[in-house]
């Protein structure tokens, strides 16, 4: 510990501190533009000069590290006159558009200009320009602004771990840009925007669209992944312009996604829902909130009186919040109803009956990023959960080794230890090879079903690297399983085996959900008989379905059947914040409000409930979801529905959400794939899938800009390994014919990716294009 | 005495007569009346009247949507709605100024940077409908297209004091 002294405060802090920082911690104001609480020193921008007793010269206050005894002076003549000076030189070439910067009344140089500028130049050389360039759909540039204070560069080098700015030129030629004029295409690429101390990197969907003091703030939480980012909602006269991070170091620090920052756009879209609406015959017609109700209570008495309650099933999207779920299935198992899910990217649903389902992360999100080792088990974990991706690469950075038994070769933002690539079918068998490894190091025997999986396996070095590293440090180890385990046929022995590694060596393990996922585990919305799971749900066409905010195609694996069974249903609800697809199979359609305009819970994956504020008044004639469940159960005379506002559905809820404890079995009847190996003829490829980022929610798919980002193609694309795409003639924009053994296919676009193992054909799921080929684990693969 | 005083002055109406002497020398001097509406008396040119919105000598407007005069408005009588135009430029949708809530202290025309928002010298306006309060965008440049002439001017003869 030094003490040191500033402004005659006396302090007590750590060695090696920074000025900067002791300061911060007491409370004193020093100027700055390139420091960074998360990010790394630079000292290039030379503002927070302060004056230290015998030194020479002003010095950094971000640079220099206190020493015992140090007195300090942020306000003396010495220190503001440097601080004055660095000013004059920042201003030299900056323009004076603040009236029409993006940046003006938030921006750091403009508050500091009136604290430590001048109000004439005397700089009457020529002054600097440089070109504004386009970085891409989501950042806008106006880079004379800059002052090259270089956060961005660090925040793309540091923290988002690709470095897609960087600093060409010196003195005056220097210029921040990407590397050949390219896009930025960081999942948190948006994060810059905040960082930028002027107007040189700003939003481009909120562009020009209001200022900052106009604005109102609402706090939110993100329903788009399973971390729950917090979330500052900002509204100008009842619309949301922007959304910015509020800051929560035990969730999202101060970042937030791409996703969550600029997924509001669909807020605003013309394909809002704002009016009740009835099929009659082909078209559809506007109605008011009465009619509608009556008809769905006389559809749904009326399915009910000729199918019983079993005819009716429930699917609700995982973006709902905790009260709408619980109300949700508390609607429907008052109907004495058990057909609820909201798992439409699940396919194994064996594991249900034997475990509590909400597994829980079994640590803290914040501890992830000083984690030891880690095994990613399915997961792209960048694209899927992008703040976990930052942890991570955080984590690596600071020593922590990483490992990844994947069917694509993703390109993470750290640096893995050692991979396995391996097609999807085999992903069980590659993690029983670790169990087996596992239980050579720990002397316990592998139970006969894994040792019969972890046969099938392939590289045995890379298995025993991960088992020894697992073993070693087992409490400060984590195995993850992504999206990819949860859409995989053999989740359960996925489950089933992690589960055994984690009773035998006890390393921890998150099983990711997607977005509100445990929210809606824990509220009620799975079935309690694992037979009405959703695959059943849907496979066997029930006459009535209730569909709560989902686009049926898009928003599930088997979105086809699902189309299907709807086709054939009498009748049809669908409660619904936008226009879609899935409307044409309605009789019904309800319109909720999204997110931002609907108050409710939250709970991430860390089991960490958060409440999340409605930021602006529904649009039109739509409403809350949970306002509209309560009136529906009343009106189709359900008691115990008498809620007057959210504080009751949630106190509820409360007495209801009973403590399990974390259980998993490790006698799941374990079944081999028939075909593991996949490879009958020369022409059968296995089918790797996943949800590309800005596929996965109806929110992400209307948001303009996002779809227009290097993550996303309008259209989807087919990756064929390398080797095997020489055999075919692939140029680009080729079309192929891909079909699955029932015959049904579809021509999509395929180009060669060195992501995919051989024999494997990866399509994105998440696109009405793909849809036909359902949850498919082999393909043909046909020329046009 | 002083009611002997009081009863001459009385008699002799020496009261009347100071009073006609005052009547009788504004019946000779130079009238001040001016006959309005067909007369007007001179206004300084920082009369603060109707609002307008200018333009620059190539029909470009100057508004901006900085949203200042927004900002500054202490009776919340402007409303701004701003996007990017076509050719990136940042400019507003919509400006509404309502006149019945605007109580004329001139904040809108000192805020703002470009000299766009002016309050002219025009004082003789009045509204017909519900309503037409409200003046928007397309009506202050109209007012501001035809009266620049005059807009410039007063400001012109103002610019020395300022």
């Amino acid at each position: 510990m030094a003490t040191i002294e500033i402004d005659g405060k006396s302090l007590e802090v750590e060695n090696g501190t920074m000025i900067i920082k002791a300061a911060d911690e007491a409370g004193i104001y020093i100027p700055r533009f390139c420091y960074h609480e998360k990010l790394s020193i630079a000292a290039n921008c030379r503002m927070c000069m302060v004056d230290i007793e015998k030194a020479p010269k002003p010095m950094p206050a971000c640079a220099t590290p206190v020493a015992d005894g140090m007195k300090i002076s942020t306000l003396s003549e010495r220190a503001v006159e440097a601080q004055k000076g660095t000013m004059e030189f920042l201003l030299i070439n900056h323009p004076l558009d603040c009236p029409i910067c993006d940046q003006g009344g938030e921006c750091p140089l403009q508050d500091q200009a009136l604290g430590y500028g001048k109000d004439v130049s005397r700089f009457t050389e020529k002054k600097r320009v440089v070109e504004d360039k386009d970085i891409g759909p989501l950042i806008a540039t106006a880079m004379t602004r800059c002052i090259h204070c270089t956060r961005c560069v660090r925040f793309g080098q540091e923290v988002a771990g690709i470095m897609e700015m960087g600093g060409t030129g010196r003195g005056e030629h220097m210029e921040i840009t990407t590397f050949l004029g390219g896009s930025i295409d960081s999942e948190v690429s948006g994060n810059m925007i905040d960082l930028c101390p002027v107007g040189a990197l700003t939003s481009k969907p909120y562009r020009y669209s209001a200022r900052s003091w106009e604005l109102q703030n609402h706090d939110a939480v993100s329903p788009h992944d399973c971390v729950g980012a917090n979330l500052h909602i900002q509204t100008l006269r009842n619309e949301v312009k922007r959304i910015v991070p509020r800051d929560n170091s035990a969730v999202n620090e101060c970042w937030i996604s791409d996703r969550d920052r600029f997924g509001y756009e669909a807020v605003n879209s013309p394909e809002r829902l704002t009016q009740p609406m009835l099929k009659s015959g082909d078209h559809w017609e506007v109605t008011d909130w009465k009619t509608a109700f009556s008809k769905v209570v006389q559809g749904l008495q009326t399915e009910i009186n000729s199918a019983g309650p079993e005819g009716v099933a429930a699917l609700i999207s995982p973006l709902a919040t905790n009260e709408e779920g619980y109300l949700f299935q508390k609607l429907l198992r008052s109907m004495d109803c058990d057909n609820i899910d909201h798992r439409l990217r699940q396919v194994d649903f064996l594991a249900d009956s034997q475990q509590n389902l909400y597994s829980g992360a079994e640590l803290p999100l914040e501890k992830l990023s000083t984690i030891s080792s880690v095994l990613l088990v399915g997961s792209n974990i960048r694209k899927e959960q992008p703040l976990l991706g930052l942890k991570l690469r955080a984590a690596s950075l600071g020593g922590s080794k990483i490992y990844a038994i994947n069917s694509l070769d993703y390109h993470f933002n750290f640096k893995l230890d050692g991979a396995l690539i391996v097609e999807p079918s085999t992903v069980p068998a590659a993690l029983a090879g670790v169990a087996l490894d596992v239980s050579r190091i720990v002397g316990t025997d592998l139970p006969e079903q894994f040792s019969a999986w972890a046969q099938l396996g392939g590289n045995r070095d890379v298995y025993s690297d991960i088992a020894e590293v697992l073993v070693a440090d087992s409490a400060e180890s984590l195995i993850i399983l992504g999206d990819s385990c949860r859409q995989h046929p053999h989740y359960s022995v996925i489950l089933a085996i992690s589960n055994w590694i984690r009773e035998v060596c006890g390393v921890k393990r998150i099983d990711l959900h997607e977005a509100n996922g445990v929210g809606l585990t824990q509220n009620g919305c799975v079935p309690k008989n694992s037979e009405n799971n959703a695959l059943n749900l849907v496979s066997n066409p029930r006459s009535a379905y209730l569909l709560y905010g989902l686009d049926c195609v898009e928003d599930s694996i088997y979105g086809n059947v699902l189309e299907d069974s709807l086709k054939k249903a009498n009748f049809v609800v669908s409660f619904s914040a936008f226009k879609s697809e899935s409307m044409n199979h309605a009789d019904v359609v309800l319109p909720i409000t999204p997110y931002t305009e609907c108050s409710g819970h939250f709970t991430n994956v860390e089991g960490m409930t958060q409440r999340s504020n409605a930021a602006a008044l529904p649009r039109g004639e739509a409403r809350p979801g949970w306002k509209v469940l309560r009136v529906l159960a009343n009106q189709l005379s359900l008691s115990g529905f008498d809620f007057v506002d959210l504080n009751d559905v949630n106190s509820e809820m409360e007495n209801t959400i009973s403590e399990k404890p974390f259980e998993y079995p490790h006698d799941i009847e374990i079944t081999l794939p028939d075909k593991h190996n996949g490879q009958d003829s020369n022409k059968l490829f296995h089918r790797i899938m996943d949800v590309p980022i800005y596929r996965v929610d109806p929110l992400v798919r209307r948001a303009t800009a996002l779809q227009k980002t290097a993550d996303n193609s309008i259209r989807p694309i087919a990756g064929l390994n390398v080797e095997q795409a020489r055999e075919f003639t692939l140029r680009d924009g080729t079309l192929m014919n891909v079909v699955t053994p029932e015959g049904n296919g579809i021509s999509i676009q395929v180009q060669a990716d060195n992501r995919v193992p051989v024999n494997c054909i990866y399509i994105p799921a998440g696109y009405i294009e793909t849809a036909p080929l359902g949850v498919a684990t082999h393909l043909t693969l046909e020329e046009v | 005495m002083t009611m002997v005083k009081q009863f001459f002055k009385n008699f002799f109406l020496v009261e009347l007569l100071k009073g006609l002497r005052v009547t009788g020398g504004q019946l000779i001097s130079k009238k001040i009346t001016v006959q309005y509406p067909d007369e007007k008396t001179p206004k300084s040119p920082r009369f603060r009247g109707l609002h307008a919105l200018r333009r620059y000598a190539n029909g470009e407007e100057r508004c901006i949507a900085c949203k200042l005069c927004e900002a500054v408005c202490p009776a919340l009588a402007i409303t701004i709605d701003s996007t990017e135009r076509e050719d990136g430029t940042r400019r507003t949708t919509r400006y509404d100024v309502d006149l019945f809530k605007c109580i004329y202290c001139g904040f809108c025309e000192e805020a703002c940077p470009v000299d766009s928002i002016v309050l002219t010298d025009i004082h003789e306006f009045h509204f017909e409908e519900k309503g037409m309060n409200v003046i928007d965008k397309v009506k202050l440049l109209e007012i501001g297209d035809k009266y620049e002439r005059d807009i410039a001017s007063a400001r012109h003869k103002d610019a020395p004091y300022r």
